[in-house]
């Protein structure tokens, strides 16, 4: 009788389990297709993708219906690796499917890798403008900025996430507390009235109290932002300084003092700081002749370090990213009327495996057929002798 | 040697996202200009609408975007446009002299907003002018027809604030929404561009075609 270790080997190495996977990863892809219509790309990937189960809601709980992409994805690697421990045998006849399965398991890992690891980031520069930090497309951070220094601003940058939990902080830079006092998602801003009968504005200080904060749905359509807002009040060792709106459609430049020492706040774009700047020379649009459709796009741009290091020109245009210091830079968005481009900047540790394991599973299957057509040769030669 | 490996590879599974667990960071940069604040919170735009009647409520209220076809449009090449946000369906800085510059919205909002004379008023409000009456409108405004819209432009500056401030203003109905266009900022600035919104009045067209213009 089988032991329930090796019933489990069993299970793990079946080719039943390849096939239910594989027709379960169709089912999951297919769903996901149909759904991006209502939530967009990101959120797609999201919740069918980058997560063990796909959930649903009811009411507040949130129920398994289906596998997610990482279970299918680490069973069905998990279900290859064992099945080449215990059921393959490596003979040099077989040769070429084993190094295709390798292709196949550095693909699935590669993926893993590329899902947890992968930074996403834009840049957006006017022509001749210069920056030395990417900002995040989805990521907000509430942005304290110490600007008493003469020459450096000492930010402290507190993610949203801590906002949304109503965190209260207590940062060893920043001589008062941080709490949250309310937060939204995504809100609209308008103009407070005089009119009667209208709420008190919740902030005490700075421009929110000339503003009325209303939380909207938060939007998944691809084409449309979310501006979360929140309230956040600033309690210092003898008590409140203020309550503060701050929103992603506020610039960071409301201001607060204390004991001599003054700062800028708001929400912002969570920023990724980096040891070099780019600064956008020249941008150009070309069309094809005598229509709207777009030929080209590229952005002439000069890489400069602190140090003196690096001092050159690049251009960056469609299928030809720039690549440094670990990032890449892909051509994003153009204005051309309004000489604004937007680079796509990604950080992905792992972007080489794609190439190679579709390198191996190329070779691999071209000498599997090549071990074939030999023996096929050898064997029709042997017959007409 | 599975047995014990595969309950490994599917914990690492589970535990490896909460690796990118976000934190608080700190950090030094050189000294960085702040974006300015829109003039109408800093101060240089009245924020009140004085005498503004119902459209003080309407300004008050929670209001929803327009949301549906829209419409489309090709702003003058000096106009630099800002990043829309969740009221604006279109936001362009007009540059001025010594950094005063004027501030170009497109704004979109479900049914009729209060009606012409209410929205008037609430742009009448912004400049400290005194309200218009119903009869005043035909004299005050003057009504554009083009592209199957038929626009209501207005044109109001109040020389006696401080510095003086203006706004052309233009509103549309649209596919059961009202869109608002308005170039408000220095008089001075504002009047030297009023061709250069006439012009791009005549480039607002629907993006697909019209159900009700009107």
């Amino acid at each position: 009788m089988k032991t329930i270790a090796l019933q489990f080997r069993d299970f793990f190495v079946s080719l039943k389990l390849t096939v239910v996977l594989l027709v379960l990863s169709l089912v999951l892809i297919f769903a996901a297709t149909l759904d991006q219509v209502n939530l967009g790309i990101w959120a797609v990937q999201e919740k069918y993708f980058r997560a063990l189960f796909v959930l649903w809601r009811v009411g507040e709980i949130p129920v398994p219906v289906f596998p997610g992409g990482y279970l299918i994805g680490g069973l069905l690697l998990i279900n290859l690796v064992a099945a080449h421990v215990y059921r393959f045998k490596l003979t040099w006849r077989k040769s070429g499917i084993f190094l295709t399965h390798i292709g196949l398991i550095l693909l699935l890992l590669g993926q893993l890798f590329t899902g947890l690891w992968q930074e996403e980031y834009q840049m957006r520069l006017a022509e001749g403008e210069t920056k030395n930090y990417s900002e995040s497309y989805r990521n907000n951070e509430l942005a304290i900025i110490e600007t008493t220094d003469p020459k450096f601003d000492h930010v402290v940058a507190i993610p949203e996430s801590l906002l949304a939990h109503k965190a209260e902080i207590q940062h060893p830079s920043l001589p008062f507390r941080v709490v949250t006092r309310a937060y939204y998602p995504n809100a609209a801003l308008q103009i407070r009235s005089n009119a009667a009968g209208e709420p008190p504005a919740p902030a005490t200080a700075g421009v929110g109290r000339k503003l009325i904060v209303t939380p909207l749905p938060v939007t998944y359509k691809q084409d449309e932002l979310n501006f979360p807002a929140a309230f956040i009040e600033l309690i210092g060792p003898e008590g409140s300084l203020g309550t503060w709106a701050v929103s992603t459609q506020l610039a960071t430049s409301q201001t607060v003092e204390y004991a001599g020492r003054s700062w800028r706040l708001g929400l912002r774009a969570q920023r990724a700081y980096k040891p070099f700047s780019l600064t956008l020379e020249k941008v150009q649009h070309d069309l094809y002749p005598g229509t709207d459709i777009p030929k080209n796009f590229s952005s002439k741009v000069r890489i400069t370090t602190p140090d003196g290091r690096d001092d050159r020109e690049v251009l960056i245009y469609m299928n030809n990213p720039l690549r440094y210091a670990g990032l890449t830079f892909y051509q994003y968005q153009m204005d051309s009327e309004h000489d604004t481009s937007v680079l796509q900047v990604v950080r992905n540790p792992s972007w080489l495996v794609p190439y190679i394991s579709c390198s191996l599973m190329a070779f691999g299957l071209l000498v599997q057929f090549g071990i074939h057509l030999t023996g096929f040769i050898g064997k029709r030669r042997r017959a007409i002798a | 040697m599975l047995f014990r490996l595969a309950p490994v590879l599917l914990a690492a599974l589970v535990l490896l996202p909460a690796c990118r667990d976000e934190k608080i960071t700190d950090y030094r940069v050189p000294k960085e200009k702040p974006e300015p604040l829109p003039p109408i919170l800093t101060g240089q735009l009245p924020t009140g609408d004085a005498g503004g009647g119902s459209a003080s409520n309407m300004a008050g209220a929670a209001v929803p975007t327009a949301t549906g076809e829209g419409l489309s449009w090709t702003a003058p090449a000096h106009w630099k446009p800002k990043a829309a946000s969740a009221m604006r369906k279109g936001s362009y800085a007009v540059p001025g002299e010594n950094g005063a510059d004027a501030d170009f919205s497109i704004t979109a909002f479900p049914g009729d907003v209060g009606g012409e004379l209410a929205n008037v008023n609430r742009w009448r409000g912004q400049l400290e002018l005194p309200p218009l009456n119903e009869s005043d409108l035909p004299e005050a405004t003057t009504r554009l027809e083009q592209n199957g819209l038929n626009f209501v432009v207005v044109d109001f500056s109040n020389d006696k604030l401080a510095k003086p401030q203006a706004i052309l203003g233009a509103l549309v109905p649209f596919d059961g929404a009202t869109w608002f266009f308005k170039l408000s900022g220095p008089a001075m600035l504002v009047g030297n561009e009023k061709t250069a919104f006439l012009t791009f009045l005549k480039s607002v067209k629907p993006a697909a075609p019209a159900r009700a213009t009107q």
